[in-house]
């Protein structure tokens, strides 16, 4: 058992771990079988253009993923290859399973030194790595049997494959959008803003970011309830969403904070549209799903605009700064920065 | 830095925004920066003088970034100039075509000072920290 399992074939499968949990990414065959490749040095085409989505802090999402897959691993003649680096990789993880589950009989055999050595620090740390290997191995076991699954549906007909991949769109729709609100995600937030910031640099157009929070919204949730402080968020992100422009976005950043983008919107522009938020609001007179009023929801806004150059995190910092200065000063103000 | 100032950096965008950033942000590197708005200009500057190092925007009109660096790397002394793909373009299929036409580096807009001079410290020593 401990023969298969090579220092350096180990040391591999712990980076592949490493990174699948630092990236965020779903343990399936095909995504061990890239991350194989990237750090055991046998792909660099493939290892040049992870390192330049890496040093560009780009996300690997799934469709990111998936084209890296189709570009790189799965040409008839490669494909091979990878089902191969794929199972090497499975096995791996098997053995790293079958260490942790016969250490002590292992030890035993291999005398007193080893012993003491699995025994204390190694012994946490082999468990902590038995939990996340098993769970990716499990992972990656459901993920085989649903890609056979769909091979054999794809031949099938072209009209399920169709239909297959509207259901696959509207996952990844769906994956976009805050399920309470409905409004984008802070997921969707963060590639948005690059993909629009990107473009303004380019263009040169203004681009300007409203940083939203709801005034004492603990006090909602504390006096009321969760329930009508849900009501609120979503009553606050329809407000948002009817009272800004059709190429404007909208996104919950967070809690009971919102994120405005406003593409050719300079500072001024982007304070009216705050301004006529704060007063679209207003008009609401709304009991938020209670027998009683809730007394009036008001909201703080943070201006910034993006400047050609800034890093994403100082403008984002500029706004929550606008945000802090309009809470600081009284709350239910717009300040821009 | 007396051995920076005779290096020469093509910046090649068809953006003014762009190369306005990009000629801010390489101001204290010491590198001698020339600009053109798209790649047959910039073509027909690198055979005048090959730059050290090039800066490159994806589509622009008349030649995209992607024709200019099959030329180059085709034309004499076309492969001795350090060249960074500079680009809204971040998906897999583009960053592949890059490479294989012989990128150096690869660079999403939108970028800051950090990304491009991380980029650059890839190809030259800087005697200060060029961000600061």
């Amino acid at each position: 058992m401990l023969s298969g399992l090579s220092a350096r074939g180990k040391a591999i499968t712990d980076t592949i771990v490493e990174s699948l949990n630092a990236y965020d990414i779903v343990g399936t065959p095909e995504n061990y079988a890239l991350w194989w490749e990237y750090h055991s040095g046998t792909n660099p085409p493939l290892a040049r253009t992870m390192n330049a989505l890496i040093s560009n802090q780009a996300t690997f999402d799934d469709a990111t993923l998936r084209d890296l897959y189709v570009s790189f691993l799965s040409s008839s003649k490669e494909e091979e290859a990878i089902r191969e680096a794929s199972s090497r990789v499975l096995e791996t993880l098997q053995d790293v399973i079958a260490l942790a589950d016969g250490g002590r009989a292992d030890a035993r055999q291999f005398g007193s030194t080893l012993a003491t050595f699995a025994s204390g620090a190694l012994c946490d740390e082999m468990a902590t790595l038995r939990r996340s290997v098993e769970h990716l191995v499990q992972e990656s076991k459901k993920m085989a049997g649903r890609t056979e699954y769909l091979g054999a549906r794809m031949r099938e007909s072209s009209t399920k494959i169709q239909t297959l991949e509207r259901n696959l769109e509207y996952a990844l729709k769906d994956a976009t959008l805050d399920s309470l609100t409905g409004v984008a995600n802070r997921k969707s937030f963060d590639q948005t803003i690059r993909r629009l910031a990107g473009d303004a640099m380019n263009s040169g157009e203004d681009l300007g970011l409203l940083m939203v929070d709801i005034d004492h919204f603990k006090k909602v949730n504390d006096t009321w309830g969760h329930q009508v402080g849900d009501q609120v968020l979503r009553q606050v992100a329809k407000t948002l969403e009817l009272a800004v422009r059709g190429q404007d976005y909208v996104a919950r950043y967070g809690g009971e904070e919102f994120a405005v983008l406003l593409p050719r919107a300079d500072n001024q522009a982007s304070y009216i549209v705050a301004q006529n938020i704060q007063r679209a609001l207003l008009r609401q007179a709304g009991s938020f799903g209670t027998d009683q009023p809730v007394k009036e929801i008001t909201l703080s806004i943070g201006v910034s605009c993006y400047e050609p150059g800034d890093a994403l995190s100082e403008w984002i910092g500029r706004g929550d700064a606008a945000l802090y200065r309009a809470k600081a000063a009284g709350r239910n103000r717009i300040e821009v920065i | 830095m007396a051995e920076m100032a005779a290096k020469t950096c093509l910046v090649v965008d068809d953006s003014p925004t762009v190369r306005k950033v990009a000629r801010r942000f390489l101001r204290h590197t010491g590198l001698d920066i020339q600009e053109a708005e798209n790649g047959q200009i910039a073509l027909d500057q690198c055979t005048l003088k090959m730059p050290d190092v090039i800066l490159l925007d994806w589509n622009m009109p008349v030649m995209s970034g992607i024709q200019f660096l099959r030329h180059l790397r085709a034309a004499s002394g076309g492969t001795e100039p350090k060249v960074i793909f500079c680009t809204t373009e971040s998906d897999v299929d583009h960053i592949r075509e890059a490479f294989e036409a012989g990128t150096d580096e690869y660079l999403m807009k939108p970028f800051d000072a950090k990304m491009l001079n991380d980029k650059l410290g890839n190809f030259f020593v800087f005697d200060h920290d060029p961000s600061a």
